[in-house]
This record gives structure tokens, sequence and C-alpha cells, in this order.
């Protein structure tokens, strides 16, 4: 009716409240299909609690939610979505290839499947020698691009990464964006969240979050167009600030 | 239903178990500390406590003598055991057990030998072939120790006199005919263990997926929360199958105990017993945020099942008040399937009804489990 079908993710008035506080305030947010859309804002803005209620790990206390057609609530859409948390969220006690194994599994691949995607993804993530290692063991960004893998192991539709290339070195996440782009190309719809400015830039649209709401969305030259300024932090703090 | 995606779970338990040598070494070792620590403690048998004696039996003239059934008894007694001396007056005796100076008078009632032969004539049980045991309750492995002491002395008796009669002693309960400490503690300290580290195991796992955050990445893909909850099932039971049965290895090889029954029986109803704190421990874990958190329900945890589920002592000798309680606690239910099996050689044909319970606790917690992961509380 109000296109849902035609985007990737449609929220209308979505709300969430924690304890007295509202983590989000009336959401409508819209991604196409097959873009890729970053959402943008200050720690508490509420967009990890937003990619959660997305992905039917919370429940909203008020509007509705569509992706790719389908109510969110809808458990026969989780094989097309890959969540990829905050946190590393891996099994320390497992090794590098038996956390992959794992989610593969779980997504109910065969085995052949997960061992061809497994080696593919490893080779991404450039971790093929830690193959057999315990998570433990790995560095922070290690683990954090073991975390993309275990995201995309069964080739989702759709995307939502909350900020991945935390603490990913430089060269490395030139790569991760190159893959995004890759994914994009085969028609993934890809939400990402980032503190990181520079990276917005690559995405076709950005939206502003704010107190749990949008301030404004647009593609980063429209938004640095609007403001007139030539950085999206400033853009950022003009929208902010009600121009 | 997917049992494959269910068994993706277990195997990451398995595979989790098998990486961490230090939980694996908890998990086999320390219930084996217990039964060794438990064990020979308590192993020094009883031995010397003081009893008084008081036969009223006159005994029975035959053409061939006086023959005295109660005398026999007592010759049979265990001097061991009991330091024994002879009073006529029942009262100042069980005086002297309330003053705490004597454990308990072992009475004779009078025609006790005319009764025992005569009820065995015409078959009709006279009030009098019973011995009365008076004891200190307070103390039940002692009180224990002198009614099988007793028991075993009446057997042996009637089976040297050939007296078929229902020489029985009074102020049951009486278990283990010939058992040790031991015999009557190992298949509680089965039950114990498998429900104290599958509960904790179940909850650290937990709490763990929830602050790693795996638990989230876990309910984003199709898996279900049955399904989760199954596959974390099907692990524990089978953790908690191999830590029995190491555990009762361990007790044959040292402690060379007693073993009537039909083992595996002993082994699924501990199996069952870990289903259902697997599935408590998931819901435990809903009380707590962190580890930290989850590491204060240790006590809570331990002493109700340590004091309530009738390992060290049976229930029957847990105060009437609270005994209600010890019915509330799965593990006591095990605990005494275990022991029926292992002791008396029981079937499933008299332990079902524990079973059954065990049963209805694992469906419940687990559908509760199941229900709470499907909340998704914040
Ligand atoms: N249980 C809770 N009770 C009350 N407030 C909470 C609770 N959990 C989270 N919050 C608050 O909700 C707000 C939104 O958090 P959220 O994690 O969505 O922000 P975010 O935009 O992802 O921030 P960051 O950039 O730091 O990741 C935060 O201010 C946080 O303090
Ligand atoms: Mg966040």
């Amino acid at each position: 009716m109000d296109g849902e079908d035609e985007f990737a993710v449609f929220t209308s008035n979505l709300i969430k409240k924690l304890g007295n506080f509202i983590a989000v305030n009336n959401l409508n947010l819209k991604v196409k299909r097959g873009e890729i859309y970053g959402l943008l804002g200050p720690n508490g803005a509420g967009k990890t609690t937003t990619i959660k209620l997305l992905c039917n790990l919370t429940k909203p206390n008020g509007g509705k939610g569509h992706l790719l057609g389908k109510k969110f609530s809808d458990n026969t859409i989780a094989s097309n979505i890959g969540y990829m948390p905050q946190e590393t969220a891996l099994y320390d006690g497992l090794t590098v290839y038996q956390n992959i194994l794992f989610f593969g599994e779980v997504y109910g691949l065969s085995s052949k499947k997960i061992r061809n995607r497994s080696d593919e993804l490893l080779k991404f993530i450039n971790l093929e020698k830690w193959r057999d290692e315990l998570v433990e063991n790995l560095s922070g960004g290690m683990k954090h691009r073991l975390s993309l893998a275990c995201t995309l192991i069964h080739e989702p539709k759709l995307l939502f990464l909350d900020e991945p290339t935390v603490g990913v070195d430089p060269e490395l996440k030139m790569s991760f964006w190159n893959y995004f782009y890759k994914l994009k190309s085969m028609n993934t719809t890809i939400l990402i969240t980032t503190h990181y400015m520079e990276e917005a830039h690559h995405c076709d649209r950005v939206g502003f979050m704010k107190d749990g709401g949008l301030i404004t969305e647009g593609s980063p030259t429209e938004l640095l167009h609007q403001t007139n300024t030539d950085s999206l932090e400033d853009a950022f703090i003009k929208f902010s600030l009600g121009r | 239903m997917n049992f494959k995606r269910a068994f993706a779970v277990t195997k990451r338990v398995f595979k989790n178990v098998k990486n961490d040598k230090r939980t694996l070494g908890l998990m086999l070792f320390a219930p084996i500390l217990v039964m060794l620590v438990f064990g020979v403690a308590f192993s020094g048998d009883i031995s010397d406590v003081n009893v008084i004696i008081v036969n009223n039996d006159q005994g029975l003239e035959t053409p061939n003598g006086t023959i005295s059934l109660s005398k026999d008894i007592i010759s049979n007694l265990n001097t061991t055991v009991m330091t024994m001396r002879y009073m006529d007056n029942e009262k100042s005796a069980i005086t002297l057990v309330e003053n705490g100076e004597e454990y308990a008078v072992i009475i004779f009632p009078k025609n006790f030998t005319t009764n025992a032969y005569s009820g065995f004539n015409n078959s009709q049980k006279s009030s009098n072939t019973y011995i009365t045991l008076k004891g200190d309750d307070t103390i039940p492995n002692i009180k224990n120790t002198i009614q099988g002491d007793i028991i075993s002395g009446i057997t042996t008796t009637m089976e040297d006199k050939g007296v078929k009669s229902s020489v029985s002693l009074l102020d049951e309960p009486i278990y283990g005919k010939d058992a040790k400490f031991i015999d009557f503690f190992v298949p509680g300290v089965m039950a114990f263990a498998a429900f104290l580290l599958t509960t904790l195991l179940t909850l650290l796992t937990f709490v763990s997926e929830k602050t790693s955050g795996t638990l989230e990445r876990l309910l984003s893909t199709p898996i279900s929360e049955s399904e989760i909850v199954t596959g974390y099932a099907i692990a524990f039971g089978i953790i908690g199958t191999i830590q029995a049965g190491f555990l009762l290895t361990i007790a044959i090889l040292i402690f060379d105990i007693m073993v009537i029954g039909n083992v595996l029986l002993a082994f699924l109803v501990v199996a069952l017993l870990a289903i259902v704190s697997q599935a408590l421990g998931i819901l435990l874990s809903s009380l707590a945020k962190k580890e930290s958190q989850a590491i204060q329900f240790i006590p809570f945890i331990i002493l109700p099942t340590f004091l309530l589920s009738g390992i060290f002592w049976p229930i029957q000798a847990i105060p009437s008040w609270i005994r209600p309680f010890s019915y509330l606690i799965p593990p006591t239910y095990a605990v005494n399937a275990a022991r029926n099996v292992f002791l008396k050689g029981w079937g499933l044909d008299k332990i079902w009804p524990d079973v059954m319970i065990l049963i209805i606790f694992a469906a419940i917690f687990l559908i509760l489990a199941v229900l709470y992961l499907k909340k998704r509380t914040d």
C-alpha cells in the first residue's frame, strides 16, 4: 500500500522505549532495494536499537515495519537477512572455522556449500592462516573481520551492519568497502551504521539520526549541497542545530 | 522443528567444551573429588554406639530346654557397631537416651519367642513379634546402621533356626541392607553432580551468549527458540550421562559400591535430570545480566539441593514442615530413583512415578525456557 514492497526496509512510526528512555522515536526509515544506506548519528542516537528492532531481536512499543515486503516479525525472512552486531558476537571457545561452520549450519547450508563459502570468506577477511586458531586468541580487528564473515556466510539479500569497520585497519577497510560494492552490484541491500564521516561518502544515501528519529536524509552530495558545507560532519552539526 | 539446526547447537556446545580443557576437567573431576572426600570421610563405618537392650522375652520352654529367640538375635548383633548393655526398666533406659548418654534402646516384647513360633504356626501376624527400636533420630546415619545391624541379626537368626516368622523391626525407615554409606551416597552424588554442573554450565554458557551477543546473532538467523533449547538439551543430556558414567566407574573401582539394578536405567534418570537442569539454567540466565551476577546464584542452587534432595540423608529424616520443599526440587526425584535402581534393583515398573515427575519438570522447564527466549526481553 505505502510501497512496502518497493523498499528493502520500510518502517512507519516505529517506537522503542527502554525503561523511561525513548530510544527510537517515531522512526520512518525507507531503504531502497539494492542501495547502501548509511545511518549516522551520535552515541545513543538509537542506531543499534533500530537495527535490533528490524532484526526482530526486541519488540517495538509502537509502529510497524517491513523488510523485503514482509513484516519484520515474519520468521521466513530470517534466512535472507544478515546481521552483524556492534559487539563481536562470536564464540570465543571455538576456532575461526568452527564459528563460520556453526553459523553456516544454523542457516541450513550444506557442508559442501559451507566449505566453499568459508574458503572464499577467509580469503576476503584475510584470516586463512588463522583458520584453526581459537577466537579468544585473535586481535580485536581480526574478530571484527570474522564477525563480518559469519554475517555473510549465507549470502543474505539484506545486510544490517552495525559499525562493521570499527578497529579494522585502513587497508582492510578499503577491501571491506570494495566487497560491499560487489555485494551491491549483486543487488544486495546494505544498511550500515558508522561514526566515520569519510565512510559515509561511500553510501548511496545517508540518514542523520538523533534522539531516536531521523533529522534528515539524502545522498552525501545532496546533504553537502543543502548545508553549503564541504564535510558531512559540518552538515550533521548544521542539521542537528536546526540549520 | 529442524533437528539439523538443533544438532548444530549441540555440536557447538561440545566443541566449546572440548576446546576448553578447564571446564572439561571441572566437569569430570569436581564430582569425583566430592565423592572421594565424602566417601572417605563417611566410609569410616559407624562403631561403638552405646545401646541398651531391654529384653522382656521369657523364652519358650520345650522338652529340649528353653529356647530364646531374643537371646539368639542378640548374640548375632555386631559388637563392633554396638556396645551393648542390659537393663530391665524400659523407662529409665529411655531416660538415658533422652539425656544423650546412650543412642538407642532395643526392646524385645514379652512372649517374643512364643509369639514368633506361634506366628509361624498359625501364620498370623502377632503384634508382639516386633522388636522396637527407640533411638536418637538426630543422627540418621547412626540410627540406620543400628537398624541395619538388627535386621541382619534377625535374618541370620531366623535362617539358623529355620524359623520363617514375621519377626521384624518396628520404626522404619530401613534402607540399604548391608549397604555402606558410600553405597547410599554414590547415586545421590551422581544426580547431584549432574544437576549442579548442568545447571551452572548452562547458566554460565547462556549468560555469556547474552553478554557476547551471540544469542542475538543466533536469534537473527532462521533457528527457532525451540531448536536452540533442544540443541542445548541434547548436549547437556549427553554430558550429564557421560559425567555420571565416569563417576560411577570410579566409584566401582575405588569404593566397590553396590549396584544391584540396571545401570543404564540409572543413567537414563540422570540424563533426564540433566535436561531438566539445563532448562533451569536457561531460565536462571534470565535473571542475570552478566557472569558475575550469575555466580551469585550458585549458593541458591547448591544449598537447597544439598540439604533437601536426600543426597546425604533420606527425606524422611528432614523435618516434616520443610519436607514439601524437597518435593519441589527436581533432584529429589532423580536421587530417589537412582538410589532405588542401584540399591534395591528396582526397574522402570517401580521407579516410573519419579521418572514421570522428572519428565513433567523437564516439559515445564523446557517450555518456559522457549517462552523466555521468545519474549525477547531487553
Ligand atoms: N535497558 C536500557 N534502559 C534505558 N536506556 C537504555 C537501555 N539500553 C539502552 N539504552 C539507551 O538507549 C539509547 C540508544 O542506544 P543505541 O545503542 O541504540 O545507540 P547507538 O545509536 O547505537 O549508539 P552508539 O553509536 O554508541 O552505538 C542509549 O542512549 C542508551 O543509553
Ligand atoms: Mg550502536
